[in-house]
């Protein structure tokens, strides 16, 4: 791989103050710069060559960096909305049907399985509710890669772990309709209970982060300097860290009651997490005076 | 380069935007693929400056004429794709019929025959 590219780069942009702008352009030549060099190599040139070559026909930078297109658009915001809204595709519609067909099924079924409608007891209440968490969750993931459209998808992690979360909730139920059957499956009871725990985590921590200020247009309506909701970066990192530690503690606490007291200790202590939770959203976010 | 040359360049950079389009018109496409379908059908005479085609792609985004969104994550980096909007197709036809019409005039009013 040729590294002198990014050395170069990096001069280039050296005296060019990084705004969110001068980063994407930045972004956005290098993956040009490279694909110019791998072509430049096939025609013989050694590596380094190749890259020089290639920042040399880039031609002047400072016109670009002079022409910021991040000029407050005078389109409202909801007119902008209307304007990015994508609709869905046909194979995601198809796909996202027959996945709920399916998890609809297997919950019919589930639920028959518990109710004694069908044999098999816990072990198909199991196994019928992990078909049916496993459907929710891809259909989930799937609809929130999709949905933020086709120019700005969710980013595939993010859209995996909402998927993720969705099957860790369901998965839980059918993990304790189980032990509900059977009380003898204390195994069952313990992972529902992880299961709850890590799905409320990951749906708590998703939903704080999630925002549309990633996307382009969003980012060029915004006025210059405002990138998110908190004071500055340090208390965005501030507030990541917290929720961090916050849950992992909690979590942590949740199970060892669950196990060493009671299993219903592991609702109180989640409940308190949420309302911790809430409070430093309610401080750090929507702070007094913030919007002065 | 000689003046003629310079001419044709010129004549091309004034219609850097609109040859984007053009190209976009054939389906999304990036920086270097832009820039390398531009220079394979000057033949590689002439060329429009890289630096030149992102101040393109900037006012063209801005006015709504082209969107942009960045691909996966490839051996060569994100790369920042382009799509033309409805907008931008008929500012293109737009384009291409003054571009017609201005050729035409510019054909009589030099005198130039048809060349067989």
């Amino acid at each position: 791989m040729n590294t002198d590219i990014h050395r170069l780069l990096d001069e280039a942009f050296a005296d060019v103050a990084m705004t969110s702008d001068a980063r994407d352009l930045k972004e956005e030549i290098r993956a040009n710069l490279m694909a110019r060099t791998v072509e430049l190599e096939s025609t013989g040139l050694a590596p380094s060559a190749a890259a020089r070559r290639a920042i040399e026909e880039l031609g002047p930078l400072e016109e670009l960096l002079g022409t910021s297109p991040a000029a407050p658009s005078p389109e409202p915001m909801a007119a902008q909305h209307a304007r990015h809204k994508v609709r869905p595709r046909p194979g995601f519609v198809v796909r996202t049907t027959l996945l709920s067909v399916v998890a609809s099924a297997a919950a019919v079924l589930a639920i028959a399985a518990a109710a004694g409608g069908i044999d098999g007891g816990a072990g198909a209440v199991i196994s019928l509710g992990l078909i049916s968490a496993v459907a929710l969750g891809i259909v989930t993931g799937d609809a929130l890669a999709q949905e933020t459209t086709v120019n700005h998808p969710m980013p595939r992690a993010r859209a995996t772990g909402w998927g993720v979360a969705t099957f860790a909730a369901i998965a839980a139920v059918a993990a304790g309709g189980a032990f509900a059957l059977d009380t003898g499956l204390v195994a069952s009871a313990i992972a529902g209970g992880v299961l709850a725990l890590a799905s409320i985590g990951l749906f708590a921590w998703l939903g704080a982060t999630q925002t549309n200020r990633g996307k382009a247009w969003v980012r060029a309506a915004a006025p210059a300097g405002e990138d998110h909701g908190f004071a500055d970066d340090n208390a965005a990192a501030r507030f990541g860290l917290y929720t961090a530690v916050l849950w992992t503690v909690g979590i942590a606490v949740a199970i060892a009651l669950a196990v060493a007291v009671a299993w219903w200790w592991c609702l109180v202590i989640l409940a308190a997490c949420v309302a911790v939770m809430m409070l430093m959203i309610a401080r750090m976010l929507f702070a007094r005076g913030a919007d002065e | 380069m000689t003046q003629t040359d310079a001419f044709a360049a010129d004549l091309l950079r004034g219609n850097t935007e609109t040859i984007v389009l053009g190209v976009l018109r054939r389906g999304d496409s990036y920086g270097f693929e832009i820039h390398k379908a531009i220079r394979d059908a000057t033949g590689g005479d002439h060329e429009i400056k890289e630096a030149t085609l992102y101040a393109a792609y900037r006012r063209l985004e801005k006015d709504g004429l082209v969107e942009s969104y960045w691909g996966d994550e490839s051996q060569g980096g994100r790369r920042k794709y382009y799509r033309i909007t409805d907008a931008g197709r008929a500012v293109y036809r737009g384009r291409v019929d003054a571009w017609i019409a201005t050729r035409r005039i510019i054909d009589t009013l030099l005198d130039v025959k048809d060349q067989p």
